[in-house]
């Protein structure tokens, strides 16, 4: 290693500024603030930034939406429930209002499927987009308006009961000499519905003197003859040596302790020779329907009474598939109404249409899309002056409901006939206004409160840590349950009691920044520059501290929204305002057949909490300075 | 000895937070106002017969003309020209007797409406056991499951994998509950046919029953599961990164050793205190889900009680839902300290 000798003398250095003065110069670089620098991060994190965009739009449509819509949202409308969503034109296969319903019963005679709610036929026949009948029937045992054939199937009730069990007809009347037959086809299937074919008699019995003769079986045995049966009563009349007898004709099954004992019975007819007086009456008691015999026994004049339990067996229906255009059910052609004659000058008129009593029906023509028929069926001239008198018409059932053209759900009503769309939103609404409340009043309190307990410490913070500690032990659904009990399910009290549970999170978030901050040495520099307590924690601490506890408060809105839809499916919904969970929580027992009214406030509120979720997210992140030039 | 001094004081300071919290509790549901039980006159009879044996209730054989008693509550059917009139006690008077019953009896009080005369104890231990049940399913069902998935997002952090199941959970756990619930009963149920739609009755055969499992369990879990995912992967890519993991690898551990034998133990650790309060917390269940499926538990209990106007039992359920909380909560905080050595519970 090599030794240098350096030797410096005063003359050696130059001062560079002798003659300017030396000043602070500005720095190069931009200027920023906390939150400037947490807003440039949290764009870069693109997730974050969509999840705001998404919020913003359904905020924006929360407010927006309920304000200019039209669209019944509070008025009880039961005629247009249950409309499917609609935005294109009917028959366009994909959101056109119409719905698709599978394996429903056919009505034969009307030719239209039976839907459980009551249209008539006409406006049905003309919704109806497709109608797929089965080709071949089905058998079922079930009572139905729609069956036809089958058996009917009389059977004993109950096991444990050893009693014989009879199926009767009303009393009428036979005579020797009036050629009265009995014919009766009788089914001979082996089990049936886990019960046994049973034995049988069958008689014709006075009711009132209980004095009547067999025709099967007798009094000591039953009968096991199955089959088509022919019985000759004036015969067995005759034979007796009664001229009249009146009686009803009765089947007693025996009953049997092990299992259940049942009769088939496919058709029932009492014939007789022409001319006798009752022949109504025996037409009336005959029968070769089994679901429309079981059906006129439910309706009050029945001509079969039963002590057993009288059911169908085998009956034939048909099932179809179909689309329906709601919206031309409820709001299509009405059916034929009568108008006066003033209607019918009032709309000729106001110029909406013209008539010609003269012509006739054909005579009529629209001239306005205001009027309010369509087509004239039908007039009716007064018979002394041959002037019109009235018509009958048919129109468009939305005009008579006061809108102007076919309205248009785009999510489809509800079992009140309220929009969904609109309701969603306006429900969404009252949910952010208590969200946004309860966030502003737990924000500032919880604030105040973490802010004393973490930045004095010691005894006051120990006491308000346990007041905190106590109060959180609460489950929240506990302390809603109470106050609404107390205090009634109004909007006031859900924002006391989601503030009496929010508030906490706020309080224990700022505390621990407290207590993170306080001890630096930017406050410790400022305490000893004389700064009051008031001062260090609002200039010093507190604008440290501040990204965690607006994060934190963010996301206690998705939480209030989530409480307030909870509450509702507990039954303690919000009443009074439009609410989200209320709304749901009807619409829940629709999910089996109306699923988008389910559907769709579920993604509506699903959209609005991942959005929340994901905004929070990246807010937390923009706020967090540890991360800071990390990217 | 610091340690269990600790633990011992945080346990009385819990049950003195229970106490206060539940005697709270039934002061404000007392001071409801009284709901008369219906039924018939005999079910009446013993219903304030039993509440005055309890001591929630005057019984006087005259009726009070000056209302010093309050309000009359009911009056029993003259039987041999003798009635029975009864009259509320003060709230203040029936919760010191209420304390007495609880610790010297252990009764909890009858059922008013929901049904009527049976013990609050015994119409929560038909219920609890369907909800206890229902939970540790769900529990073995979602830890297992969620670490690992969690662990996998994690050792594959920034890559196709760990973004898609990171979306995945953040979506999930964003879903409320009862929009889950409707999701997979529509498809599910009404959709596809697969499963039953509500909760099958204890008379249904055995496949049956194990089907109707099937959906509560996945309900529930998947709020769990998603939970521990995202834990677990924060846990771990934060020990991943970690200084001693890094001198594991210069020493010449492989990866795969630096991960088995040190960041997963260590990541475990505050992990288990999770699972272990999450163990007693669900077993207060899913009110939602038990009224939406209709399970028997203590969950639609609540809801049951509240229909029929049944505060006492109410309260019971609520008491149980608190203490539940509690405990887990308590939990939580000490096996942090017996797990993790880093943390020396009850240190200044």
């Amino acid at each position: 290693m090599e030794n240098k000798n350096y030797s410096f003398s005063p003359d050696d250095f130059q001062l560079i500024r002798r003659d300017g003065m030396i000043t602070d110069t500005k720095l190069k670089t931009k200027p920023t603030t906390f939150f400037r620098d947490a807003l440039r991060r949290f764009c870069k994190n693109k997730s974050s930034v969509m999840g705001a965009i998404i919020l913003g739009i359904l905020i924006l449509m929360a407010i927006v939406v309920p304000w200019i819509s039209d669209k019944n949202i509070d008025q009880v409308s039961s005629s247009e429930k249950f409309l499917a969503p609609k935005m294109f034109k009917a028959g366009t296969g994909f959101w056109d209002g119409t719905r698709k319903k599978e394996r429903i019963l056919f009505d034969p005679v009307n030719e239209v499927p039976a839907l459980s709610e009551k249209y008539s036929v006409a406006s049905l026949k003309s919704a109806l987009i497709e109608l797929k009948v089965d080709k071949e029937p089905t058998l079922i045992d079930q009572v139905s308006e729609y069956a036809r054939g089958g058996w009917v199937m009389f059977e004993t009730d109950a096991k444990v009961n050893d009693k014989d069990c009879y199926l009767q007809s009303k009393p009428t009347t036979f005579t020797a000499d009036g050629g009265y037959k009995l014919t009766v086809e009788l089914g001979d299937e082996a089990d049936v519905n886990d019960s046994k074919l049973g034995q049988y008699r069958l008689y014709i019995v006075d009711p009132e003197t209980g004095d009547g003769f067999y025709l099967a079986g007798d009094k000591d045995s039953f009968s096991r003859k199955y089959g088509l049966l022919t019985f000759d009563i004036s015969a067995a009349l005759s034979e007796k040596g009664l001229s009249s007898f009146k009686g009803a004709v009765t089947f007693e099954i025996k009953s049997s302790e092990e299992s259940l004992q049942y009769l088939l019975i496919k058709s029932l007819s009492l014939t007789a020779n022409d001319g006798v007086k009752n022949a109504q009456e025996l037409s009336d008691i005959s029968f070769d329907d089994a679901s429309r015999m079981v059906l006129s026994e439910k309706s009050s004049n029945g001509y079969w009474s039963c002590t057993g339990r009288k059911g169908v067996h085998s009956v034939e229906v048909y099932y179809c598939d179909y689309t329906v255009d709601t919206y031309m059910l409820v709001y299509g052609d009405a059916d034929e109404v009568t108008y006066s004659k003033t209607d019918l000058e009032g709309w000729i008129s106001n110029g909406w249409c013209e008539y010609d009593s003269s012509v006739g029906p054909e005579s009529f023509k629209v001239l306005s899309d205001e009027c309010p028929i369509e087509r004239v069926v039908s007039q009716k001239l007064n018979s002394r002056t041959k002037k019109l008198d009235s018509i009958r018409a048919v129109g468009w059932n939305y005009k008579k409901l006061g809108y102007k053209e076919m309205p248009k759900f785009l999510l489809g009503t509800d079992a009140f006939g309220y929009d969904l769309f609109t309701k969603s939103f306006a429900g969404l609404r009252t949910s952010l206004v208590l969200g946004v409340c309860t966030m502003a009043f737990c924000f500032v309190f919880g604030l105040i409160w973490g802010a004393i307990s973490g930045y004095f410490g010691g005894w006051v913070d120990l006491l308000m840590e346990r007041f905190c500690e106590i109060l959180s032990g609460v489950p929240w659904i506990v302390v809603m349950t109470l106050a609404i009990l107390h205090l009634g399910n109004n909007f006031f009290t859900f924002f006391l009691a989601l503030c009496m549970t929010g508030w906490m999170g706020t309080a224990a978030r700022t505390r621990t920044q407290f207590y993170r901050f306080k001890g630096r040495e930017y406050v410790l520099a400022s305490r000893t520059l004389g700064s009051s307590d008031i001062r260090l924690i609002f200039r010093h601490v507190l604008p440290n501290a501040i990204g965690t506890i607006i994060t934190g408060a963010v996301l206690m809105i998705p939480s209030v929204i989530f409480s307030e839809a909870t509450l509702a499916y507990l039954q303690l919904g919000l009443q009074g305002v439009q609410s989200f969970g209320v709304m749901m929580a009807n619409n829940q027992q629709y999910l089996s057949i109306y699923p988008n009214l389910v559907i769709f406030p579920a993604v509506i509120i699903a959209l609005m909490m991942i959005s929340f979720n994901l905004f929070g997210n990246g807010l937390r992140d923009a706020f967090n300075p540890s991360l800071k030039g990390s990217e | 000895m610091s340690k269990w001094k600790y633990v011992a004081k945080r346990l009385i300071l819990a049950f003195v937070t229970t106490f206060i919290i539940l005697s709270l509790t039934f002061i404000l549901v007392k001071l409801l106002p009284f709901e008369r039980p219906i039924g018939d006159d005999k079910v009446r009879t013993a219903y304030y017969d039993k509440q005055y044996h309890l001591g929630y209730v005057y019984r006087f054989d005259k009726e009070d003309r000056d209302g010093e008693y309050g309000e009359l509550l009911y009056k029993t059917p003259v039987d041999k020209g003798k009635a029975f009139y009864y009259y509320e006690v003060p709230v203040m008077e029936q919760y010191f007797k209420w304390l007495g019953n609880v610790v010297l009896h252990w009764d909890w009080g009858y059922s008013k409406n929901y049904q009527p005369n049976v013990a609050a104890s015994v119409i929560i231990m038909n219920r609890i056991g369907y909800s206890i049940r229902l939970n540790i399913i769900s529990v073995i069902f979602s830890v297992p499951l969620g670490i690992l998935l969690g662990i996998w997002a994690a050792l594959k952090k920034n890559t196709m994998t760990d973004h898609t199941i990171s979306t995945l959970v953040m979506i999930f756990i964003s879903i409320p509950s009862f929009v889950l619930i409707s999701f997979i009963l529509r498809i599910f149920c009404y959709g596809l046919n697969w499963l039953p739609s509500s909760w099958p009755a204890d008379t249904a055969p055995a496949s049956a029953r194990a089907q109707g499992y099937i959906i509560p369990v996945f309900c529930l879990s998947f709020g769990s599961i998603c939970g521990y995912c995202r834990f677990t992967r924060a846990e771990l890519c934060e020990v991943m990164e970690s200084d001693y993991l890094l001198l594991a690898r210069t020493k010449g551990l492989t990866r795969r050793q630096a991960i088995t034998r040190h960041a997963l133990k260590n990541a475990m650790v505050p992990i288990f205190p999770a699972i272990l309060s999450e163990f007693i917390g669900i077993l207060g269940g899913s009110i939602i889900l038990e009224s939406l499926y209709g399970i028997p538990g203590i969950g639609k209990l609540f809801i049951l009680c509240l229909k029929h106007k049944d505060y006492d039992i109410l309260f019971v359920d609520m008491a149980i839902f608190t203490t539940i909380s509690l405990v887990a909560g308590i939990v939580l905080d000490l096996s942090y300290g017996f797990i993790d050595p880093r943390i020396r519970m009850g240190e200044r």
